[in-house]
């Protein structure tokens, strides 16, 4: 078992190299998700603009 | 200069945004402790910087209605509204998938993302209004005060995260990322405004053409307004 003096020395030996250096690896399934959401809700946005043009030029009245 | 909007706009827009989009997920570093998991930067905050451009757009229309009644600003008023909420919407998507593996969850009621869902709801409403009022004129008088009363959540939502103490990370900007990200984070923004300023075009257009269509042809509303048609046409285009 090890005593509160041994995990102070084990702490400070680890602590130099491992503290603050946490970082997220892999997740690439989380951005391929965004620019997918994205391009899929451009596009269909896209496409909604075009079903929904004006069919004679918009200025013919200004 | 019609065929630039018709054709150019949009490959411009298209070829930036891939450049941009290129350049976040394989050329700019990964970050020192998000790993590759940062690059939906480069998609969510063009998204978001852009749906907030549209809305400051929609307040100006409104306040500028207001003093000078005009279907064209009506209509750039409805377009930014529109374009703005798609664009925060696939933001606040793009923002929710970003913060489960940093964050731990989808969702929390953040001050940023709080203010935020507030604004979606807010220009929700305000489309909303404008399908269910008729007189084009009352339409667009009522909805531009509700667009000006949304914007006060604009100022929010943007410095919500330097306001409170706040889960969310201050603005993504060229000033408080790393500079070997700046360019990506630039090339993507420009593509998105690009991709922004063609939707308006074309939705400005397309309202414009629905209010004239609305004024020149006052049999195709309801008897009652038809009736009262004759204030409308007065209305500047």
């Amino acid at each position: 078992m090890m005593t509160l003096s041994t995990q102070m020395l084990w702490l400070l030996a680890a602590a130099p190299g491992q503290v603050g250096s946490g970082r997220i690896v892999g997740g690439w399934g989380y951005v391929w998700a965004c620019y997918a959401i994205t391009v899929v809700m451009l596009v269909l946005y896209a496409v909604s603009l075009w079903v929904r043009r004006p069919k004679a030029p918009s200025d013919a009245k200004e | 200069m019609g065929k630039f909007i018709k054709w150019g706009l949009p490959a411009l827009s298209l070829v930036v945004l891939a450049a941009g989009w290129w350049l976040g997920l394989a050329w700019a570093p990964p970050d020192r402790e998000m790993g590759d998991v940062q690059r939906i930067m480069y998609v969510h905050v063009p998204l978001q910087w852009m749906a907030m451009v549209a809305m400051a757009i929609n307040f100006v229309a409104a306040v500028t209605y207001l003093m000078k009644a005009s279907w064209k600003l009506d209509a750039a008023a409805e377009a930014s509204a529109e374009i703005g909420l798609v664009l925060g919407t696939a933001g606040m998507i793009t923002g929710a998938i970003w913060g489960r593996p940093t964050w731990g969850v989808y969702w929390s009621w953040d001050p940023r993302l709080t203010s935020e869902a507030i604004m979606l709801v807010t220009y929700t409403g305000y489309l909303v209004l404008r399908r269910f009022v008729e007189d084009p004129d009352k339409r667009a008088t009522w909805s531009a005060v509700v667009a000006i009363i949304g914007a006060i959540n604009l100022p929010i939502v943007w410095f919500s995260v330097r306001w409170w103490r706040s889960l969310h990370q201050v603005q993504s900007t060229p000033k408080t990322v790393d500079p070997e990200m700046t360019l990506a984070l630039r090339v993507s923004a420009f593509g998105m405004l690009f991709l922004t300023l063609w939707f308006l075009v074309q939705r400005y257009r397309q309202a414009l053409a629905e209010r004239q269509a609305e004024v020149a042809l006052p049999d195709a509303l309801p008897p009652d307004l038809a009736a009262a048609g004759g204030a409308n046409s007065t209305r500047v285009a």
